[in-house]
């Protein structure tokens, strides 16, 4: 299992990497140079002193020269401890040398071992725990059976060796430094930058059910994290008008619950009371009846809306014909609006996939709701259109004429137990669930529903998802 | 007609009983899914009312279990639980019928009666009662030879009362036969459609037919002198 590691171990990590990357290369490059450049200069000063031995032997013209040579080339190469000089004619014999016997034979060993390689090439090698860069070259004489000397030069250059193991062993150490401070660096700026997010799981530890008014300051949010605080505090938002609504449902839930329970309690207490009449027993038990029935439609009803919640009220999907629902739902209540010589009037036409039983009763509170709050001998429109603004909704549209349902009340009308008028508690629009249900169910179905009213009438506007689009 | 009650639930076996014994029915009720299963093995019903949740060995088991002994009597299920699922599982079974808790005693008895009729019932071209005559094929009605205008739904729901006569029939039942309603919607429209009917049927014509039960339903039936 992979155990996810902190923002800051990561961007530590990352930033510490990088640079020790970068200066370990810069490391190699020093090196590199510092090399070089040493080759450089111990190349000039031999360049130099091949020179003066080429002055030297080009003077050389007789016996008495040569013999001459080596305290000539003495006198020129004093000083010069850590060189090596060793002049050998075509036979290999000594002309000279500053070194002893010993050292010059293994050189010249090393020599006739290098007889491949190009005398010019600086060569380095390791002798009597001394190391040594030289280079192998030729000299004029003009002794005219000699006229090339071989010259050996080196410089031992163990000096170098050891100011190189010295700055190897600065340059790690600085290295090892910069990498371990910029691992702290890393660490530090990479918890600076990470403050504001500390800071929106600070607020975030304070919310809880009863704390829901915590919100992010967007001013102290830098620009990346801006997107997530605003969806952060959107969704505080969302969640605190949910635990609102929800409570109030609950508190609504206990009332509605608690008034039929003490109308139950009271008449059967007081209908006890004392010795009564058949008659009266048997009315008393009607109206417990009555009672009952509220309650279990009630229940029902609010299972129907917990069962919605849940998304388990679509067990089936079908094509539904919009229209022939609806003229199915006028001829049930064609009586109703008879009554009220109210005309119901339904045009256009279209299919929707849902389930239909569902559809249905979402419909059929609507229209049982425009009726009631028509006015006599008016019209309840049901228009089906397809929306001509996005092809792919299918709007269903109730209205009828009746009184205004002012502004406070449209967007609570939906709301589990509202009623516009708190006094019509008992009338026949049952528990105030009606609408709540509507919205239920066409919400599972992605549908919406919108309500707005004026002086002359009020509508419903619903709005499903085509049948074509549907998926 | 003889019905067994499997339900734990004692007041509601106990008011079961009464209900269907008072409605002519002779009723044996046991408590526990095992001694169902067991009076169900060894004696003829002619209609079981099971409940979901026994003691003992719940519904779906006995159902079953009565299946697999070849038994073929009509079983209607109780239960308090409305999921999808459970009532999927009830019919896959083979119960021929299922009923919500709480549920209208007028209900069940009007399924109870729907099951027990099931496959006996002769298709009638003509129902009546007293001087009402309905003529299916022709879709007239007649009372006391005059002829009554009906609407197509008010047709139906007067078919539906001849159907049925001498049973109350609750409005949810109405709803769903006369208008494939089936869920719980206004009542009122129900109430408001009885009265346009016996309006028609009943106001200028002796004796009334069509009776409004209090807290029941409606029935249609000669009264009782």
């Amino acid at each position: 299992m992979i155990i996810p590691k902190s923002i800051t171990f990561r961007l530590t990590l990352f930033f510490s990497t990088a640079s020790t990357i970068v200066l370990l290369l810069i490391g190699l490059l020093v090196d590199t140079l510092v090399e070089a450049h040493f080759e450089h200069m111990d190349q000039n000063e031999l360049a130099g002193k091949l020179k003066l031995i080429r002055h030297a032997v080009e003077n050389v013209s007789s016996d008495a020269d040569i013999t001459a040579l080596p305290a000539k080339l003495n006198d020129a190469l004093v000083g010069h401890n850590d060189l090596f000089v060793a002049i050998i004619n075509k036979s290999h014999q000594l002309i000279f040398t500053t070194a002893d016997t010993n050292f010059t034979t293994a050189v010249l060993k090393r020599i006739e071992e290098n007889t491949t390689s190009k005398h010019s090439d600086l060569k380095v090698w390791r002798h009597d725990k001394k190391i040594y860069r030289g280079k192998i070259s030729y000299a004029k004489s003009h002794i005219p059976e000699q006229p090339n000397l071989l010259v050996l030069l080196a410089i031992d250059i163990e000096h170098h060796q050891e100011f190189m193991v010295e700055f190897h062993r600065n340059l790690w150490i600085a290295i090892a430094a910069c990498i371990g401070l910029t691992i702290l660096l890393g660490w530090t700026a990479a918890r600076r930058g990470l403050a504001p997010v500390r800071d929106m799981a600070r607020v975030t530890r304070g919310v809880s059910a009863s704390h829901l008014a915590a919100r992010i300051p967007r001013g102290s949010v830098p620009p990346e994290l801006i997107g997530l605080a605003t969806e952060f505090n959107e969704m505080l938002d969302r969640l605190e008008s949910s635990f609102r609504r929800l409570s109030e449902f609950s508190s609504n839930l206990a009332h509605e619950l608690r008034t039929p329970i003490s109308n139950l309690m009271t008449q059967t207490q007081v209908i006890l009371s004392k010795q009564r009449k058949r008659e009266d027993y048997r009315e008393i038990l009607y109206s417990a009846l009555e009672e009952y029935e509220r309650l279990a439609r009630m229940i029902s009803d609010m299972l129907l809306l917990a069962k919605a919640d849940n998304g388990q009220i679509m067990p089936d999907i079908e094509l539904v014909d919009l229209a022939k629902e609806v003229s199915e739902l006028f001829a049930y209540y064609e009586a109703v609006a008879d009554e009220k010589e109210i005309k119901l009037v339904l045009e256009g036409h279209a299919s929707v996939r849902g389930n239909k039983l569902m559809l249905r009763r979402a419909l059929s509170n609507l229209l049982s709701n425009g009726i009631r709050h028509a006015y006599r001998a008016s019209e309840v429109y049901v228009t089906i259109e397809s929306n001509p603004a996005a092809s792919k909704e299918t709007i269903l549209v109730i209205q009828n004429s009746g009184e205004k349902i002012s502004g406070e009340h449209l967007p609570l009308l939906f709301d589990r137990f509202y009623r516009v008028d708190p006094s019509r508690q008992k009338s026949s629009d049952g528990a105030g669930l009606g609408l709540a249900i509507t919205k239920s169910i066409l919400e599972a179905h992605q549908g919406k529903i919108k309500v707005s009213s004026d002086d002359k009438s009020t509508r419903f506007q619903v709005t499903l998802v085509s049948a074509s689009h549907a998926d | 007609m003889r019905i067994l009650i499997v339900e734990d639930e004692v007041k509601t076996g106990d008011y079961l009983k009464q209900g269907l014994s008072e409605a002519g029915f002779v009723t044996d009720i046991t408590r526990d899914g095992i001694d169902g299963l067991h009076l169900l093995m060894t004696e003829e019903y002619d209609l079981v009312i099971l409940d979901v949740m026994l003691p003992g060995m719940d519904g779906w088991q006995v159902l079953k279990s009565v299946r697999q002994i070849g038994k073929q009597m009509p079983v209607l299920f109780l239960t308090a639980r409305d999921r999808v699922e459970d009532r999927v599982k009830g019919l896959e079974l083979g119960a021929d019928d299922y009923l919500i808790k709480p549920f209208d005693f007028s209900e069940l008895l009007a399924r109870v009666r729907t099951l027990l009729r099931r496959g006996k019932t002769k298709e009638t071209e003509l129902l009546e009662i007293a001087d009402l005559k309905l003529d299916i094929l022709r879709r007239r009605v007649t009372r006391a030879g005059k002829r009554i205008d009906l609407t197509s739904k008010e047709f139906s729901l007067l078919e539906l009362l001849l159907r049925r006569q001498g049973e109350v029939l609750p409005r949810s039942l109405i709803a769903s036969q006369v208008w494939d309603m089936n869920f719980d919607s206004d009542t009122n429209v129900i109430e408001v459609a009885m009265r346009r009917l016996r309006m028609k049927v009943d106001d200028e014509f002796e004796p009334k037919l069509i009776h409004n039960i209090r807290g029941m339903g409606y029935v249609l039936e000669i009264p009782e002198k």
